[in-house]
């Protein structure tokens, strides 16, 4: 063959090697869904086709699509956006950035979630009051917090779940979550593991996914996603919260350690899979 | 020389700041990355204002009591839902079987309508953001059994638990079989050490009363599970 044929047959192999890595990063939530169905025929990720239909057309775009325009607009009584706001991999770099959290921040010296690096940029940098509906309302499509949320964790769409496990901080607070996670307590005596750590549970109609079947788990955990039955986009902290009314558990406070201690676990217990932003629940 | 001198209530200001200090500085100790994975969970649990503690619950007192592990759950917690060894499957099964409390005058079925009712009901016990008035319950908060297994086939049960579709008429109604089911829900662990399946009687889920008419739901041969 020519050089140049013998040239172009490279970079075409070279590329698609690189596609290769990202090819979940090209592929619309559904698409990604489609395929993890495919690779595992898990009946936790095939128990709604109605679902699945809904997929592309999404209510959580719209949200996220204000969320787009609030983070680049200057709020607070400091008069500036969002632009300024470092979630881990430097200031207004969110391609890739919510996969990588929870993580350990120098600034604040804690492991945050997306939620409460939010709350921490909204009150430094733009200024907001703790107590300002901006920052407070935590739950709702109609709320600040779950438009920027949507928008910026859609930026991870397709990406690997990733969180940072170098800082000793890191480390302590995923193990941490772990215990947690398999703690038995509470009336019914219940642990996260007694729904969770299984393949093919069922609660009533609904298959439950495990936490030991990471391309189930990339799904569990792809927030915020559009709760149909609750004709809202929900977050993390909503899932954490209603996992703990069910189990008849205290009431956790948003933001609180021991939430992040639990999210880091379970965020690293879908490493390496690709992440579905904006998903949709029942 | 000017004389230097501390009133009483500058003393006292003095103190109490010396001792605010000191619990900031006992507290600003607190380093994560020193303690034990479970250490540091039991410290996140009661100590970081992490959960509402000092909510009231339905059963009296306050929440935190809920986080309390007991002798059971710390035992079986170790296990993370394999099967337990011999010798900690026998000592849950005999702290289990010790628990149990029969009703006065005996075991008797209640009536399978309202068991039905009880064991579709996931009604009661929830706190935070949403408390369940159990005073707005008809026949106090549910079993909830429907969410791990399957009774009558007019209604969709889980599979967290065995199936109990036509338990009465698969095993009949004696004494001995009314006594096993009794105590497999009052506490599942005098059978099944260290189950997933909450000791609905033993904690105070369900009355005697209640637990009567679940019972007849699952035993009685005219229960929907019967037929």
């Amino acid at each position: 063959m020519s050089v140049r044929t013998y040239v172009l047959l490279l970079s075409a192999l070279a590329l698609g090697s690189a596609q290769a890595s990202s090819e979940f990063a090209d592929m619309a939530p559904e698409e990604i869904l489609d395929r993890l169905i495919e690779d595992s025929s898990s009946a936790y990720l095939s128990q709604s086709p109605q679902n699945r239909q809904m997929m592309p057309d999404n209510p959580a775009y719209w949200v996220a699509e204000e969320g787009e325009e609030l983070f680049s607009t200057p709020r607070g009584p400091n008069n500036v956006s969002l632009e300024g706001c470092d979630f881990g991999k430097g200031p207004g770099v969110l391609e890739g950035a919510y996969v990588e959290l929870p993580r350990y921040f120098e600034d604040t010296g804690k492991v945050m979630d997306l939620e409460t690096r939010l709350v921490h940029c909204m009150t430094t940098l733009q200024g907001f009051d703790k107590k300002d509906p901006a920052v407070k309302k935590r739950h709702g499509s109609g709320s600040d917090m779950m438009k920027l949320q949507t928008y910026i964790a859609m930026q991870s769409n397709g990406m690997e779940w990733n969180p940072p496990m170098d800082h000793p901080m890191e480390k302590a607070m995923r193990d941490a979550g772990e215990e947690i996670f398999y703690r038995r307590s509470g009336p019914m005596d219940f642990s996260c593991q007694t729904c969770h750590g299984t393949t093919g549970q069922r609660i009533r109609a609904s298959v439950l996914p495990n936490i030991n079947e990471p391309h189930e788990w990339t799904k569990a955990i792809s927030w915020p996603a559009e709760r149909a039955g609750h004709q809202n986009v929900r977050s993390t902290q909503h899932r954490v919260r209603g996992c703990l009314w069910q189990m008849r558990h205290p009431g956790i406070v948003a933001g609180s350690d021991a939430s992040i201690a639990l999210i880091s676990y379970w965020t690293d217990a879908a490493r390496g899979q690709p992440a579905i932003l904006p998903d949709l629940k029942r | 020389m000017k004389k230097l001198t501390l009133s009483v209530s500058s003393f006292a200001a003095l103190a109490l700041s010396l001792t605010m200090a000191n619990t900031a500085f006992a507290e600003s100790q607190v380093d994560y990355t020193k303690m034990s994975s479970k250490d540091l969970a039991e410290h996140l649990l009661f100590k970081t204002n992490s959960f509402k503690i000092d909510q009231p619950v339905q059963e009296g007192g306050t929440a935190g009591a809920r986080l309390v592990q007991d002798e059971m759950q710390k035992l079986c917690t170790e296990f993370r839902g394999k099967r337990p060894d011999p010798e900690t499957a026998a000592k849950v099964s005999k702290m289990a079987r010790e628990s149990i409390r029969y009703p006065e005058g005996g075991i008797k079925l209640g009536d399978w309508k309202i068991g039905r009712e009880l064991a579709w009901s996931g009604f009661g016990y929830r706190v935070g953001h949403r408390n369940d008035d159990h005073s707005k319950a008809a026949n106090g908060p549910g079993g909830n059994c429907y969410n791990c297994h399957q009774l009558a086939t007019d209604r969709t049960g889980g599979n967290l638990g065995p199936s109990l579709t036509g338990y009465g008429k698969l095993r009949g109604n004696s004494e001995a079989i009314q006594k096993y089911t009794y105590d497999v829900i009052y506490n599942p662990h005098s059978l099944f050490a260290c189950t997933n399946m909450p000791r609905i009687g033993a904690n105070g889920v369900l009355t005697q009363e209640q637990i009567s008419h679940i019972m007849a739901y699952l035993l009685d041969p005219e229960s929907p599970v019967n037929k």
